[in-house]
């Protein structure tokens, strides 16, 4: 039987994780809330800009000047690029590794294909750099406070190599917020760009043609789209982190119980058994 | 015809202004455009420049540094990359 000093070590020990996870679980908790600040903030303007290439694609549609525009072009998926959205620290249950495994899979389902990866956050870096060759890119450290002018540098590189045409597709893998409790794992094609459809079509005038604002908007909606997936990340990344936090707390403090109800119980037995010495003892004496 | 414009400017970032204006100055790509309340369903872009607008006689301005501007229905909504 371990010893009674031995038992309030461990006690100690626990507690002191406790605390640790306790305070983590807090600080999650109020990141999570700006990020969705955040994020609600982010949401005018994406709603306005969706609103806006819709109505401008069909413009467009019935423009016989306006030509193609390369950020459409479908083409046999050949090279495909992975973006892949982590966090950068762990702790925060299967939030990096569920997301790691789907993107993982989507690489195996593709063998054929030439991939490379565009990765964002460290534990997605660390992955995958190990396991695949055409890493493109890797991203570290945005996520502390998320800028839209680093969400618009990546989008650029993607574009850029779109356009270059030395990728076919673009896949984005990131975890979205769904709910505090769970985050939905989601991978999306930004590119080729499915323009939004629209119900309402409105006779603009539009001061430049169609084709030209086409052009310009498109960049800018994939820009949005980066931008929108890095708050999303984020905001359940802190979720997933709180979550993991309030269940190692309660770990612990099962733990703790356990080990105080043992203590309890080594204690008694001492005493016990010092009172079984003290009356044998006396008895021996009469 | 309502007689104000609903003015809406967004960045990415933030909605940086919601109100009501009775005319606004906006800098397009082409030109500086002024729309008042009843302007038809217009679409353009940007240029970096000084966007204004009246409310009873008070004028308000941002600093716009290039976006979009949708003109329908009384609402004048702003793309904007950035607003200072």
């Amino acid at each position: 039987m371990p010893s009674l000093i031995d038992i309030r070590r461990r006690v100690r020990s626990v507690k002191n994780t406790q605390q640790i996870t306790k305070a983590m679980k807090m600080v999650s908790a109020a990141k999570l809330r700006r990020a969705q600040d955040q994020a609600i903030a982010a949401r005018p303007y994406g709603i306005l800009l969706r609103q806006m290439l819709a109505n401008v694609a069909q413009g467009a549609a019935n423009d016989p000047d306006a030509g193609a525009h390369p950020l459409l072009a479908v083409r046999p998926e050949q090279r495909i690029l992975l973006v892949v959205i982590t966090a950068d620290s762990g702790l925060a249950g299967a939030f990096n590794s569920n997301l790691i495994k789907l993107a993982h899979r989507f690489a195996d389902e593709h063998r054929n294909a030439t991939l490379t990866f565009e990765l964002i956050g460290k534990k997605g870096v660390n992955y995958f750099r190990r396991r695949f060759s055409g890493i493109a890119g890797t991203h570290t450290d945005l996520f502390r406070r998320v800028k839209f002018e680093d969400a618009e540098r990546i989008a650029n590189r993607i574009i850029a190599r779109f356009e270059a045409g030395e990728v076919d597709s673009v896949y984005l893998f990131t975890n979205e917020f769904k709910n505090a409790m769970a985050p939905a794992l989601t991978s999306t094609r930004i590119l080729p760009i499915e323009v939004p459809k629209t119900a309402a079509t409105v006779d603009y005038i539009y001061e430049q043609n169609p084709g030209e604002l086409l052009g310009s908007l498109l960049p800018r909606y994939v820009k949005l789209l980066v931008y929108r997936a890095f708050l999303e990340s984020v905001a359940a990344e802190h979720a997933a982190r709180m979550v993991a936090m309030d269940a190692a707390t309660k770990n612990a403090g099962d733990v703790i119980d356990k080990l105080t109800l043992l203590m309890n119980r080594v204690r008694q037995a001492s005493i016990t058994r010092e009172i079984i010495e003290i009356v044998s003892g006396a008895s021996a004496l009469k | 015809m309502a007689d104000t414009l609903h003015i809406e400017i967004a960045t990415p970032e933030k909605l940086v202004v919601d109100q009501q204006a009775d005319y606004a100055e906006i800098p397009g790509k082409d030109g500086y455009m002024g729309i008042l309340p009843g302007h038809a369903a217009l679409l353009s872009e940007l240029a970096h420049g000084k966007l204004t607008l009246t409310t009873g006689g008070k004028t308000e301005s941002f600093t716009v540094t290039g976006g979009y501007v949708e003109v329908r229905d009384n609402h004048v909504r702003v793309l904007a990359d950035g607003v200072e």
